[in-house]
């Protein structure tokens, strides 16, 4: 058993189109740092409220953004000169302050703060009807692949690490909670003039190459690649009913698809998985039996 | 919304930087800024991976003259080792793929082997000075280069779960190489050498095919334009070369010749040199 995993054509045997779905039920919703938690109990409230109805209905895991505090380590470890890697590490502090704020507001609505070294537990927490709060940067630390050099910053943040927990998990889908209806064509807290795109393919937002995204690139980038994850919604959380909606599949926000066929009018919002595909009603929209119940 | 002057939208709390305030975008608040390079956090590190299949699976005859050699070379450098995955990690990405499961999990599991070696390397090593270091611990790394101690640390970033998918293959992209030499990056190491079981890269498996070149010295973009069938590191190392601020240059050795890691860590080219620039 020599063979090199350098060798292309081992490496292309490798390929499957019937990746199994790890939990195939699970609702990944990422709540915005600056967006969102940055705003306090006035934005919070409402959101988590609507987050501890849903939950009723769907299983969900929680993510957490950091906001101002992680664009405030960036700024004073790039004056300091801490190498990439090195930002990286620290900036998990950030999430995982955010993490305890949120799972000390959801406690009595079993939540509870999910270690990333008890991943493997999560159908227990699931199954028993928590909600699970966790840190959305990925692990990257220490070894965060550098960019250019131009860019020093780390690429693989709050919104890639929460899109990669969907996309292993095989999950149900991927809800982004910002301050804004979804994605504009410029950011609009600047120009009142820039248009809401309700739906737009990944690969046409990458060519666009839009100046200032509401979601981390390297999610575009990586759902060209995935194999699951085919839409991710971004919903304002300002307009709290949007996550119930959205989990109920409708499009409410800006939908980002990956391939013609995933158009978020020629199926379902959210599906995750070609063979779910056909539980779409005559109307295009979601059907009822369609949005499984979640125990 | 806020742009429609609506006074009950809760505000932002925000941190004053020296630039501009935490609300601006980080893209135009932070790379306007000009700021200075980058540290080098442990710049006399020499950073070296020893491979899986190509050393360790190889037993007793291709590990203890290596473990002689780095013995030696750590009286008068700082070593970090990095080990391999190798034949048993290829076992269990083929079950993992035969069983459907995604990247993800098969970069949590690859870990493991590669975990199994450094554990072995540190055990060999022991009398020497040989430490287990946690990827949880890598802060410690001073300490244990200040006592004159030789830490051997898995290969595989920690990615795990977090490996994000490819196009056209299940197989991680970053495995032990690419962990190796992100570790050696972000130190900003001295050299970052891999010991493998040939003498460096050639235009075919030299394994499979007889007539394979050996090519001594190659840049990356001329590496990665000739699109080679088969590889002597992970493709995904070559990628972040042409990024990375430190280590512009890579050697790889082949660790059954005895002597070979010695020069190399005294900076001479005894394999394949893969350089930026």
């Amino acid at each position: 058993m020599r063979e090199s995993l350098l060798d292309k054509q081992v490496m292309a045997s490798t390929d499957s189109d019937t990746e199994v779905c790890i939990l195939p039920d699970v609702n990944i919703l990422v709540l915005g740092g600056q967006s969102i938690l940055d705003r306090g109990k006035k934005a919070m409230t409402p959101v988590l409220d609507a987050i501890v109805k849903s939950r009723k209905k769907h299983k969900l895991v929680i993510g957490v953004g950091a906001g101002a505090r992680v664009r405030h380590t960036y700024h004073i470890c790039l004056d300091l000169g801490i190498p990439l890697g090195g930002m990286a590490m620290v900036a998990g502090a950030v999430d995982e302050q955010n993490t305890r704020l949120v799972a000390s507001l959801l406690a009595k609505h079993k939540g509870i703060a999910l270690n990333k070294d008890h991943f493997l537990d999560l159908p227990l927490w699931l199954e028993a009807g928590m909600i699970p709060i966790t840190t959305g940067m990925p692990p990257y630390h220490y070894w965060e692949p550098p960019n250019n050099n131009a860019d020093r910053m780390p690429t693989h943040g709050e919104d890639l690490g929460m899109f990669m927990m969907g996309e292993v998990l095989g999950g149900r889908s991927v809800i982004y909670i910002k301050d804004e209806d979804g994605l504009y064509t410029e950011d609009p807290k600047k120009n009142p003039k820039a248009r809401l795109i309700p739906a737009i393919e990944a690969n046409e937002l990458l060519e666009m190459n839009l100046p200032e995204l509401i979601l981390e690139k390297s999610v575009v980038q990586t759902m060209v690649n995935s194999r699951h994850m085919k839409q991710v919604q971004i919903v304002n959380g300002l307009k709290p009913e949007m996550i119930s909606r959205a989990l109920n599949g409708e499009p409410v926000g800006t939908v980002i698809y990956c391939g013609e066929e995933n158009h978020p009018s020629k199926g379902m919002w959210p599906w995750t998985d070609g063979r779910k595909k056909s539980a779409k009603s005559k109307n295009g929209k979601v059907g009822k039996k369609s949005v499984r119940r979640a125990r | 919304m806020a742009r429609n002057g609506n006074g009950s939208i809760p505000q932002r709390r925000t941190i004053q930087m020296t630039h501009g305030n935490t609300t601006s975008s980080v893209t135009s608040v932070l790379t306007d800024t000009t700021y200075e390079d980058p540290i080098l956090v442990l710049p006399d590190t020499n950073v070296i991976k020893i491979g899986g299949q190509s050393i360790m699976d190889r037993g007793r005859s291709a590990v203890f003259p290596l473990i002689e050699e780095i013995v030696e070379n750590a009286k008068d450098h700082q070593i970090l080792i990095g080990a391999g995955g190798g034949t048993r990690a290829r076992h269990a990405y083929s079950l993992a793929l035969d069983l459907d499961l995604p990247t993800g999990v098969l970069a949590s599991i690859g870990c493991a082997t590669s975990r199994q070696n450094a554990r072995i390397l540190q055990m060999l090593l022991a009398k020497h000075g040989g430490v287990y270091l946690n990827p949880e611990d890598f802060e410690k790394l001073p300490l244990y280069f200040r006592v004159g101690c030789i830490p051997v640390m898995v290969g595989m970033p920690p990615y795990e779960y977090w490996e994000k998918p490819t196009k056209g293959s299940r197989i991680p992209q970053n495995r032990t190489d690419s962990g190796v030499y992100l570790t050696a990056e972000f130190l900003g190491a001295r050299t970052c050498i891999f010991v493998k079981d040939e003498d460096g890269l050639y235009t075919d498996d030299p394994k499979k095919n007889k007539h394979a070149k050996f090519i001594p010295k190659i840049t990356v973009q001329e590496l990665l334009d000739r699109d080679l069938d088969d590889l002597v590191v992970e493709h995904i190392v070559l990628e972040n070369m042409l990024k990375a601020r430190n280590v512009r240059s890579i050697q790889v050795i082949n660790g059954l010749v005895k002597g070979n890691l010695t020069r190399a860590m005294n900076g001479e080219h005894v394999g394949t040199i893969i350089s930026v620039d």
